[in-house]
Formats: C-alpha cells, structure tokens, sequence
C-alpha cells in the first residue's frame, strides 16, 4: 500500500480497481457455489463494514474532521429506502430516494458547520445524531418508537449482491479520489488548512463536496442494509454504535488509506464473531481498547503497523498518515 | 400560570441548570486549559453514580458521604488517565485527541454494561420527604442535589479565581506559550485540571444517581446536555458555561410544562445549530483569529 | 504598471493598534523590501495583503481589482503567493505533492502537471528529493519548497515573509540571489529582519515603526535615513 511520497502510477491504481471488482464479483457469487448461509452473512457484515467505513474514510478520514452523524445518515437512506418500496416505487428510485435525502441532510449540516473550525463540525454532526433519533421517533410516517418493516418479501441474494457492489463502489471511489488532485488538495488541508488557502484552496468548498459524498455513500449503504434487515427500528437503527464501527474500521486499519478500512473491517467481522461466543457484552470494551491502542501507538493503523513487523522495516521518521502536524 | 406553578418550574429548572453546569464546569475547564473536548466526561458521570449505588447498596455508605467519595475516586483516576493517556497526545493534531477521549469513553460504557447490565439501579436510603414553602413543594433530594451543586461550583470557582494553581489555570487558558515561560508549571497544571474536572463530573453522578435512575448510558445523557451548554456559552468560557446550563435548565422545565420532553430536547438541539451557525464561538464567548 | 496598491490601511487587534494609515505600492516587477524592528507592523500589513484576516479601514487593489475583502484562497488564485514566516508544509505529502496541491490561476490550469511542477523544484534545488515526504526536510530545503509551491501559482506579487530567517549565509545568500532572479516574472515583496543581507537586492525599500511607515526609496536613502537609524538603534545611535 503506496505511502505518501511513492508514485503512484494510473497503472497500479487501474490494477486496485480490477482487483477490488474482482473480489466484489467472488464475494457476490457466494451464495451460488454452495457456501453456507453463516459464512455468507459473515461475508455480508464484512462487506457492510467495508462500506460504511470507507464512507466515512472518504469524509473524515482524509479531512480529519470527525464526523458522529455516519450512523444517523445510513439509518436516515434505510428509513428512505424502505419508505418508498412501500409505496411502490421500483428499487433503483427507492435507493435514489435515499442517496438524495442524506445527501440533503449533509449539505445543511456541512453548509452550516464546515466553514467553521473542526470541533464544531463534530459537534454539529453528534448533535445531528441525536436530533434524528428523536425527530424519528416522533414523525407519522416513519412508524414511531416501533419502527417499520419492508413490506415485499424480497430475495435473500439481492441485499447482499447489492451490498458486494456498494462496498465495491465506496472502495474504488476512495482510491480514485485518495489517488487524484483532490486527494492531494484534501491531505493538504489536513495537514495545514491555513497554508492550503494560501495555495489557492478553496477548503470549505473541497470538504462540503467530500461530506456530501461520503454521506451519500453512507445512505446507499445503510439503504441496502434496512433491505436486508427488512424491519428498521429506530433505536438499533441509530445507535452510536453504527457510528462507532463507521469510525472504528478505518482508524483500526488504518486512516486515509484504502486498503486500511478492508482490513479493518474483516478484524470487527471476526472480533464479533469470537466476542460473541467467549463474552458478548465486552464487545464495546474491547473495540475501544483497540481504538486507544491504535491511536496512541499504531498511529498509520493496523495494517501499517503489521508490515512494517512483516518487512521488518525500521520506521522511518515519516509523519504518521493519519497525522496532520499542527501549522507552527 | 400561576405564581406558585411558576416557582416550582422555577426550582425545578434550578435543580436541573445547577446539575447541568456542574458538568459544564469539568468539560469547560478541560478545553479551556487543554483545548480538548473530554467525549469522555459522560461515563465519569456514570462511574460516580455506579461508586455512589455500590457504596450506598453494599456498603451501608450514607449517599451524602457518597459525593465527596465519588469526587476523590473520580479525581484519583482522572489523575491517572491524564498522566497515561492524555499526557502523551498533547501535542498531536485534533483528529487524534479526539479519538483518544472517545475511545475512553467506548471502554467505559462497555465496561458498565458489563458490570451492571441494562437495568435500571436506584436506592431508597438517604434524604426524603419534601420541603414545603408557600404551595411549592420540593423533594428534600433535589435540594440536596441544589445546595450540593453551588457549594461545589462556588468551591471550584474560588480555586480557580483566588489559588495560585487557579492563576496558573487561567494563564495557560490564555497563552499556553506565554504561561510556561512564566514559570507555570503546564503539566502539573493539566494534571489538575483534568483530575478536577473529572472529580466533578463522578459527584454530578452520585447526585444523579440520587435524583434519578443510574444505567450505563445515563452519564451519556447529561454530558450531550453539558456539550450544548459549552457551545452556547463559548468552548472554555466557564462563565458562560454556567450562565447557559441556568438558562438551559429553566428552559427545559418550562418547556417541559409546555410541550413533551422530546419536542423541548428537539427545540434545544435546533437552537444550538442557528447559534453554531450565527455565532460559532458562542453566545458568550469572543472570537479567535484565525 | 503598478501591481499592488493599498491605502490607508488601519488594523487593531483589541486594544493594540498593529497598523495604521499605511500606504504600500508596488510596481510590475520591482522588488519591495519590508523593514522595521520588532512589532513595527511589517508582518501584519503582510497578512492583510494576503488575505489571512481583513483591515478595519482601508483598501487593497490588485492590478485595479478590489481584493479587500477576499478570502485567501481567492487571493492566491488572482496571483498572490506567499510564504510563512514560520514554515508550514504539508508534512505528510511528499515534495512534489505539495507543488502540485496548488491550485493555479486559470490561465495556467493546462500547465499545471507534474512535469512543469518537477522544473519549479528544479529551479529550487529540490528536484531529487521530489518524492521524499515533506516531513523528512531541512529547514533550508522546505524555505524553498515554499517558494517553489508559491510560484506554482504563476503568481502576480509574492509574498515572502522573512525567507531567510534561521539559514546559514551561505544558504540565505543563495536564495536572495534566487529571489533577485524572480523579478522578471513576478513582483516581489520580501518581509526581513536581517537589513544588512536582505536590502541590497531591493529596488526599493519601506520602513515601518510603531504600525507606520517612517521612510520610503531607495536602498542606498534608507540606509542612512535618520529616522531609520533611530528605529532600529534608538536614540543614543544618533
């Protein structure tokens, strides 16, 4: 996985992008080689981490600016997904529908709070996490405290296709944009906002179309999952812990980069899966610990960190990928 | 509405607005000397309502002796957390800080629901019965949680406005830079910064806990409350931090007459994005340069 | 052809009157020196040209257009580029990234690729370390990195807060000579503490004390200007 500073050629980026659509192509064909379902849903959970998280790698991840609001807008694209199939309306405008109303949703928030410092941005979008929850809970037509349920019986297999394209699809937008000049203009920022001004910058502009992005990707996703779930209820539906995978799986993997939130998304897969059989309710504890640990010692993350042991490079002074130094 | 209606929403908002800027003093008090947002504050509350529920359930401990016991266990382990953890992320860029202190934060509320499972804890043993003056009625509790709170948020006031170490506070609020060349001792500063800040976030639990009903998410609550106070009032002004969590806290209880609980919390939040987005530093607080 | 003209600029920032009724001019291709000692003002009448905050009073114009109100990446857009005083790199990409993350006048969009990005780090003598992280750099190579990512704007005026501050005169003497060589394709104003290297490559040079300008010409007037002398040595040099 190319650091800053390696070249990177169209070729090797052209080569990530087969490859990704090569391994969505295998993971979708599953259920038609005879896997079992259990392996199947594994997979699926993997895929919807994947996506989600490179959703908010998109977003956060290159600009540095928290966001707490991925599980509220992947909740909000579920309720409209599934909202318009109720009402009739064939599946590519249903997950239009969604897309367009987070993608709303993220221009009100980011036009108000982007142009401000960091902090407030993450504030904005934490407090934008519970004013869902609770308008939710109070609107007619979403069902109320009680949720909703899809109402057609779809096949188990689209979903989870579906869910392989969307994954597919959020990676390869991260490369392609971690890869052009944008990427290079957003790192920028990251690094050192006010120096990116003085470049010719325009960094409000660069992160509101980021945010709008990544919440869009973050709605189809959460849109496939409701399908998928076939009944939403608001509580699980927005429960900060989708917000916290959202943020876990890159920043374990490892951050700005887009083979990171892969790796980290198939470590939560498998965390869970061993969590839930030794001690279910130490799931929260130890994804936090993982995150502290991360954070204050494998800064690049987790795939980084192994192959540098693999390589057994010694780490050179480079400045963390994660890091942004702060301007002097 | 009539006056004693009037008054009793009045004590009620009191009771709630001084809770409130309890917490608002710890969170203010760690972003104005430390310039981080502590996303770990809510579950110290939660640690001191739990010590508080434990001391009281277990060990026959009275809950008044419960506060400043939750307030040393909290400053002890703030103490701890900031000389392992917080101490070694000072200088990193905002994204990391941030993820520091919501990492805690995750391991906390994990640890509970651990511990304590999803149910609700209460106790019945310490002050009851209510007060009675002139047709309003207040529950000797909510008192004690009342006169706890001022006599707490005037103690930390007078440190932080007359001590030395409160001078050094105040400076490092200021300049960070300027302060440590005059001799401010920054670390140390920090440590008891934080280590306050924390020890009183662990009291406004134990009072939580003895007003209300103590879960694993219940610091949660009060600290997205005590976010928005902050904001309002200017990150790091202490001062309009309390002026706020008043005003919120009469607000609510007035609201809470009006309208139901969700539409007043719904009100709130909508409040807070027009002043982040007319006036991002604040109602109270002054504009940095850039 | 004057490039920059700001009048009766007036800054205060709570209490402190950093700037006050300056007038700065600067011709196409002249090289303007900033001078003063310490809190004369020289640095923020620098920030107010380039946009990192706004005066109280008073107009900017480049070349006829009112800039005063702009933000800085729309500056930097129109053709001013500038460095800090204290370096500020975009650590985590590499030499050449930080070049190419500049965002160009439209004119020269077409041009901006990584080849004419590589002959700006030629120019500087960074081109080998173009891959290398910005982080891995001495001060005196990221003092020209600056340079170079401000020229990738193909830039009107340059902005150049102390460009020498913290090099060894070998490496400082280099790069005013570097700078000297600039004057042919843009206008140049050097902020700078160190008179004695910096002002003899000026065509021109400006003295502010106290948030004034105290003196105004050429190299060879200022140097014995009184009132310069008096600046910088206080009373008893006289």
């Amino acid at each position: 996985m190319p650091m800053a500073g390696t070249p990177r050629t169209p070729r090797s980026t052209w080569l990530g992008v087969l490859s990704t659509v090569a391994l969505a192509a295998l993971a979708a064909a599953l259920p038609w080689l005879g896997v079992s379902s259990y392996l199947r849903t594994l997979v699926y959970y993997a895929a919807y981490y994947l996506a989600l998280g490179q959703a908010w790698n998109l977003m956060s991840g290159l600009t540095g600016y928290v966001s707490f609001a991925h599980g509220a807008l992947a909740g909000i694209g579920a309720y409209a997904a599934v909202i318009a199939l109720n009402a009739g309306w064939p599946m590519a405008a249903a997950l239009g529908a969604a897309v367009a109303v987070t993608g709303l949703a993220s221009l009100v928030i980011g036009a108000t709070s982007l142009r401000l410092h960091g902090t407030a941005f993450t504030f904005a979008t934490l407090f934008f996490q519970e004013l869902v929850l609770l308008v939710l809970r109070k609107l007619p037509f979403t069902g109320g405290p009680g949720g909703m349920v899809l109402q057609e019986i779809l096949p188990v297999w689209l979903p989870y296709v579906m869910m392989m394209a969307v994954a597919a699809g959020a990676t390869i937008a991260m490369a392609l944009v971690r890869r052009s000049r944008v990427g290079v203009r957003v790192l920028a920022i990251k690094n050192d906002e006010a120096a990116a001004a003085a470049v010719g910058i325009d960094s409000t502009r660069l992160k509101l179309a980021l945010f709008c992005a990544s919440a869009g990707i973050a709605g189809l996703v959460g849109a496939v999952h409701g399908i998928f779930a076939a009944s939403l209820y608001p509580d699980v539906l927005f429960s900060v812990d989708i917000s916290l995978v959202a943020l876990a799986v890159p920043l374990i993997g490892g951050v700005a980069t887009v083979s990171g939130p892969l790796a980290g998304a198939i470590l939560y897969v498998g965390l869970r899966e061993v969590l839930q059989v030794i001690a279910p309710a130490l799931h929260l504890t130890i994804v936090g610990l993982l995150l502290l640990a991360v954070v204050l010692f494998m800064r690049e993350g987790i795939v980084v960190a192994l192959a540098r042991i693999v390589t057994r490079r010694r780490p050179r002074m480079t400045p963390a990928a994660l890091g942004a130094g702060r301007g002097d | 509405m009539s006056l004693t209606l009037s008054l009793q929403l009045l004590v009620n908002g009191l009771v709630f607005g001084g809770l409130l800027g309890l917490v608002a003093l710890g969170l203010a008090l760690i972003f104005g000397v430390m310039r981080v947002v502590n996303f770990a504050h809510g579950e110290f509350i939660t640690l001191g309502a739990y010590a508080t529920y434990l001391l009281v359930t277990r060990l026959a401990v009275s809950p008044l002796l419960g506060i400043p016991l939750a307030f040393g266990l909290g400053a002890l382990l703030g103490w701890l957390i900031q000389m392992a953890v917080m101490a070694r992320v000072t200088s990193r860029p905002e994204l990391e800080v941030l993820m520091v202190t919501y990492a805690l934060s995750v391991v906390g509320l994990g640890l509970f629901a651990q511990a304590f499972g999803g149910d609700f804890r209460s106790y019945a043993e310490g002050p009851s019965g209510n007060l009675s003056l002139g047709g309003v009625v207040v529950g000797w509790r909510s008192l004690t949680v009342l006169i706890s709170c001022l006599v707490m948020g005037a103690a930390t006031l007078l440190l932080i406005q007359r001590a030395r170490i409160g001078l050094g506070l105040r400076a490092i609020a200021q300049n960070r830079d300027a302060a440590a060349t005059c001799g401010v001792n920054v670390l140390a500063s920090e440590r008891v910064a934080f280590s306050l800040a924390v020890g009183l976030a662990a009291a406004a639990g134990a009072l939580v806990s003895l007003i209300g009903t103590t879960m694993p998410t219940v610091g949660h609550e009060w600290v997205l409350d005590g976010f928005v106070v902050v904001v309002l009032g200017g990150m790091g002004s202490i001062s309009g931090a309390l002026a706020a969590s008043l005003a919120l806290g009469l607000i609510h209880s007035f609201a809470s007459y009006v309208m139901d609980d969700s539409w007043a919390r719904i009100l709130t939040y909508l409040l807070l994005y027009i002043t982040i987005l007319v006036r991002p530093h604040g109602l109270l607080g002054r504009r940095v340069e850039a | 052809m004057t490039v920059l003209r700001a009048e009766g600029l007036h800054k205060r920032f709570s209490g402190v009157i950093a700037v006050k009724d300056v007038d700065l001019s600067v011709a196409e291709g002249e090289l303007l020196g900033l001078f003063g000692p310490n809190g004369a003002g020289k640095t923020t009448v620098f920030n107010l040209i380039a946009g990192a905050f706004y005066p109280d009073e008073g107009r900017i114009r480049l070349n006829d257009e009112d800039i005063t109100r702009l933000p800085a990446f729309r500056r930097a857009r129109l053709g001013i580029g500038r460095t800090f005083q204290v370096v500020r790199p975009f650590r985590t990409l590499s030499v050449l990234e930080n070049v190419l993350a500049t965002v160009p006048s439209d004119d020269a969009t077409a041009r901006h690729d990584a080849e004419t990005a590589f002959e700006l780090l030629s120019q500087v003598g960074l081109a080998e370390r173009a891959h290398d992280p910005a982080g891995e750099l001495t001060l005196g190579m990221l003092k020209r990195l600056e340079v170079a990512r401000a020229l990738a704007l193909s830039p009107r005026l340059l902005l150049l807060d102390e460009p020498i501050a913290g090099l060894t005169t070998r490496e400082a003497g280099e790069l005013l000579k570097f700078i000297r060589s600039l004057k042919a394709r843009t206008s140049v104003v050097m902020v700078e503490h160190n008179v004695r290297l910096a002002l003899p490559i000026c065509d021109r040079a400006v003295v502010m004390d106290a948030g004034m300008v105290i003196a105004e010409g050429a190299p060879a007037e200022i140097r014995v200007h009184p009132e310069v002398v008096r600046a910088y040595l206080g009373e008893a040099a006289e």
